[in-house]
């Protein structure tokens, strides 16, 4: 019954969750989830009645009811958004999940009569005011996201001396004005993050001061772009002695979303035949969604682009 | 929202539970909170600080200052309960919040805090707990 690679996948009408091709192999699929367009109580119980216990239980121990309506809609959205690539096998209540030796949560599929689960990637972030999960199908995936307009409590070059590496510091120091400094130091953080993320490290195994993101100017020649890959600059991570982890290996985005949010996005390339790495622009699917209600294809004015070499559908094939 | 309002206002004691001892199961937020102020009045503070000396290796200074630091990091309501218990991320710190809040302490206290430690700091007690042994031994060094 492994049809999901062979379903053509529907459009997206508004209805309980449509099954969904999986994304191919250079594809990356993104939902995000607005809290403010939460607002039905029936649909919050509804939600609540997907979750496991433990789940219930670390929502309702939230403080606040904001915390707790951001909480319930990450796992909502998780368990939602992977049950749409199981072809209807698995419904949302029914996953369980496990988490590797640092705590990256990954998928525990319950296999039976030989049905063979998808062979896919996601990871969450969460803001107060938008919940994010990206899917990917074979590759690793990290993402973040941020408000555009958060403000750090201590002073942007402290922090980046403390943090984050010497290039990067020295990257935001050379910035005068203080309202871009902190736009950079907000890519940075949410890239670095994301990294981080992929890796299946998080912050505290692979420390931030041990790896560089910088912009690079788009090298041309041996990329297969297509007519919607962006001319921004590529994205590259440059890690300190750490041969083990070839950072060649590590692609990225980041898109500014709704106009509010900053969205980062890691994953590890596909490898060639001779074992090196394709230089093909990310192919990005972003979908606004309130599960079980609406999803939306998202705007090209809902998604820009800010850096990384990508291209934005705006429909999932 | 409503329902989960309701099954909120059952949870909202148990901070305050952790300094006494189980005094049986309250089903009811409202006894809870009776309970609590009883206490209060018949010298609960010194059996609180001797809960401390038990629970908490921390000294209460210290306690104090990481909660401030906490307060203003994640910009609680002063009405918020704050407990050496309560974890971070139930009251909405992410990522960038526990490293803003271990970068303050390190300032505050003079400390300096290892990434690999950054993700056992999960509450106010784990956060005191580590600044008091790091300010130990640089006094001895």
């Amino acid at each position: 019954m492994n049809i999901h690679c062979l379903q053509r996948a529907f459009s997206s009408a508004s209805s309980s969750l449509v099954p969904l091709q999986l994304p191919s192999p250079m594809d990356t699929h993104f939902w995000y989830v607005l809290p403010e367009e939460v607002k039905s109580a029936s649909l919050v119980n509804e939600y609540l009645g997907l979750l496991s216990p433990c789940e219930r239980d670390n929502v309702l121990s939230m403080r606040g009811d904001q915390l707790k309506k951001s909480a319930l809609l990450a796992r909502v959205l998780v368990r939602t958004t992977i049950a749409r690539y199981t072809n209807f096998q698995v419904d949302p209540k029914s996953l369980k999940f496990t988490k590797n030796r640092y705590g990256k949560p990954g998928v525990d599929w319950q296999t039976e009569d030989g049905w063979l689960p998808p062979s896919l990637h996601f990871n969450i972030s969460h803001t107060s005011s938008l919940i994010a999960c990206g899917v990917t199908v074979d590759s690793p995936i990290g993402i973040d996201v941020e408000e555009k307009s958060r403000r750090l409590n201590n002073h942007i070059l402290a922090f980046a001396r403390r943090y984050f590496s010497s290039c990067e510091l020295e990257h935001l120091t050379v910035i005068s004005d203080p309202e871009i400094q902190r736009q950079e130091f907000m890519k940075l953080w949410t890239l670095k993050e994301a990294y981080v993320k992929a890796l299946g490290r998080g912050f505290s195994a692979a420390p931030f001061k041990t790896f560089t993101i910088r912009f690079k100017a788009p090298t041309r020649g041996n990329c297969l772009s297509t007519d919607k890959a962006t001319e921004a600059s590529e994205i590259i991570v440059e890690s300190f002695g750490d041969p083990k982890n070839l950072t060649s290996n590590w692609q990225f985005a980041l898109v500014e979303l709704a106009g509010s949010h900053y969205a980062a996005i890691c994953i590890e390339r596909a490898k060639t035949i001779e074992g090196g790495n394709f230089s093909v622009p990310m192919k990005l699917t972003v979908r606004r969604t309130i599960p079980f209600v609406e999803d939306e294809s998202v705007s090209e004015n809902s998604v820009v682009a800010i850096g990384g070499q990508l291209c934005i559908n705006d429909h999932i094939h | 929202m409503s329902t989960v309002s309701a099954a909120s206002a059952t949870f909202t004691s148990p901070n305050r539970l952790s300094f006494l001892s189980k005094q049986g199961t309250g089903n009811n937020a409202s006894n809870l909170k009776m309970v609590t102020a009883g206490w209060a009045k018949n010298g609960f503070p010194s059996l609180r600080t001797s809960r401390f000396r038990v629970s908490c290796a921390a000294k209460p200074e210290t306690v104090q200052k990481v909660c401030d630091i906490v307060r203003k990091q994640l910009a609680l309501p002063a009405e918020t309960d704050l407990t050496p218990e309560s974890k971070f991320s139930a009251l909405g710190a992410d990522s960038l919040d526990t490293v803003e809040i271990v970068m303050s302490l390190e300032e505050e206290f003079g400390i300096s805090v290892e990434e690999e430690s950054s993700q056992n700091i999960t509450t106010v007690r784990e956060a005191a707990d580590l600044i008091e042994k790091l300010v130990q031994s640089k006094a001895e060094a």
